[in-house]
């Protein structure tokens, strides 16, 4: 959203930029600002909205703690672990659906209507299955990444030029050398695209199942906070993960920008 | 009729000494369609001699990409035998190379990874296949160019990527499909002389497939016109031009009377194309 609204609004304003720019500024300061407001008006208890001044403190505490660094690289480890697990899984299926009508028809409408349905109802199962701890959020993030990716890749390859796939085979390549050479790189937009999706589902599934049962990660440090009713520590802590979740989007894209350079 | 008049010139005695290398014996394609059955191509023979130049030309519908297909490898579903060197092909064979009237340059590889890639495939080390790559960007004149992408060249430029990479497998026929048919009619020229120097210079047996009687003349030894559907081959006119040739032999006269008399082949078959395109488009605005 953040990003089609800057493309579409610096473009034709490119000589005088400055207004957007003070326009996107200003809604900050202007949420900051109520926010402060709210804060000390007292309407609702001070602790609910606590004020910016005790936002910030509790950052600067948050960052300089061990503790904090521990949980993060947990569930970083988590959300790796599902991307990576989710994105193979999908890349296969992604595969085997778009190059193969019968398997297409035959299971594609049930990822289509399992692809929307929320995860976290599995999650029940998935504790069962897999334990209290990590395993149960990397299978929950599996579980949310899989979909997006698996249908992105089976989409993206029934768009392959065909004449592609032509040369490879007047050339004689194996099924491996089809796959690796030509399929998997003609379709790494939709690929990148897939994974990017997957990511942003993929973080969802993993922190919401943390904050579900969970003894280690950011959800779980999360909903500590809110359980002790220390609200700067958790507004702190949801800042943080905005601006990671923002960054780790970025860098997917970053690669997305990449390839296309190449492209054309 | 159509069988007859194609192997009548066969036993003729041949534009160039050379054993036989493809040879395409009483080929029938039928396709199935919502419409019933189409028949592309009926029985359709032909012989490529080794270091021939032969192209099949016909109006748009005469089945000749039929033959490209088949002769590829491509398309298996047909009756009648094709052999390369005596070997029935059932599939896309090692001894023939393919281009593309497409765009068919893999974009996310550069030029010399492109030309490389038949010999990647086949497990030639880096270093060599880079070496062999080069060779034939040069000769297709693209040297200064090796790291650039598809994207970053011109239409005519991609052309030549693809036919040094199908240059690059070292096939014993060249087969092509209408390969300058997006380009430009100087662009055309051009690389028609640069697929004629090459050919010569690696004395390539060549089948060229083509709607462009210019562009047949001025390359081939022989030239099989096809008819409109069902695709038969009417005809093969042996072309008695000297070689080497170049572009320039579009003006001499000889060059002119083969036009003619393959344009008077064409011209019919091409006009019951053109009457069959305006009955169907009016039927279907009819209805």
């Amino acid at each position: 959203m953040a990003a089609t609204g800057s493309l579409t609004a610096s473009a034709p304003v490119r000589g005088r930029p400055n207004r957007v720019t003070l326009l996107r500024i200003g809604i900050i300061v202007a949420v900051l600002a109520g926010w402060e407001l709210l804060s000390r008006s007292g309407w609702l208890y001070r602790d609910v909205v606590p004020s910016l001044f005790a936002i910030g403190k509790a950052i600067v505490a948050l960052l300089s703690s061990g503790e904090y660094y521990f949980h993060l690289g947990v569930t970083a480890g988590e959300i790796l672990a599902a991307l990576a697990i989710g994105g193979v899984l999908g890349l296969i299926v992604g595969l085997l659906l778009g190059g193969n009508r019968f398997l297409a028809a035959a299971f594609e409408s049930y990822l289509y209507y399992l692809g929307p349905t929320p995860k976290i109802i599995f999650f029940p199962i998935l504790i069962m299955w897999f334990g209290v701890g990590p395993g149960s959020k990397i299978a929950m993030g599996v579980l949310s990444a899989f979909f997006p990716i698996a249908l992105s890749v089976a989409a993206g390859m029934r768009e392959i030029d065909r004449v592609l796939i032509r040369v490879g085979k007047s050339f004689r390549a194996t099924t491996w050398q089809m796959a690796t050479k030509i399929y998997v790189p003609a379709m790494r937009h939709p690929i990148i695209n897939g994974v990017r999706l997957g990511l942003g589902v993929g973080l969802i599934g993993t922190l919401l199942a943390e904050t579900k049962l969970s003894n280690k990660g950011i959800g779980y440090l999360i909903i500590q906070a809110y359980t002790l009713f220390d609200m700067p520590r958790m507004y702190a802590m949801l800042i943080v993960l905005f601006v990671l979740a923002i960054g780790a989007n970025a860098l997917v894209g970053r690669l997305g920008g990449l390839s296309n350079i190449k492209r054309r | 009729m159509s069988a007859s008049s194609a192997t009548a010139p066969r036993s003729a005695s041949p534009p160039q000494p050379g054993e036989a290398i493809l040879d395409v014996d009483h080929l029938h394609v039928a396709f199935q369609t919502p419409d019933g059955p189409v028949i592309a191509v009926e029985d359709v023979s032909l012989t490529v001699r080794k270091g021939e130049f032969l192209s099949i030309i016909g109006p748009s519908g005469c089945g000749k990409s039929t033959v490209f297909n088949v002769v590829g490898g491509l398309l298996t579903e047909h009756e009648g035998r094709v052999s390369v060197a005596g070997e029935t092909i059932v599939g896309p064979h090692p001894s023939i190379g393919m281009v593309f009237q497409e765009e068919s340059t893999f974009p996310w590889r550069t030029v010399i990874d492109n030309v490389a890639f038949p010999l990647e495939l086949t497990g030639m080390p880096k270093a060599q296949r880079l070496e062999r790559a080069r060779h034939f960007i040069e000769m297709v004149g693209l040297q200064g160019f090796e790291r650039r992408y598809p994207g970053e060249l011109s239409g005519g430029m991609r052309q030549r990527v693809s036919l040094a990479r199908t240059l690059a497998s070292e096939p014993k026929i060249l087969l092509m499909d209408e390969p300058f048919a997006a380009l430009d009619e100087q662009t055309r020229l051009l690389l028609g002389d640069k697929v004629l120097q090459i050919q010569q210079e690696l004395q390539q047996t060549t089948l060229l497939i083509t709607h462009n009687i210019t562009e047949a003349v001025q390359m081939s030894d022989r030239i099989l016109v096809m008819t409109y559907r069902p695709g038969k081959a009417k005809r093969i006119v042996e072309i008695d031009l000297p070689r080497p040739r170049t572009s320039e032999i579009v003006g001499s006269e000889a060059f002119g009377r083969y036009v003619a008399q393959i344009w008077a082949d064409l011209r019919e078959e091409a006009s019951r194309g053109l009457t069959d395109d305006e009955t169907s488009r009016n039927r279907g605005s009819a209805s």
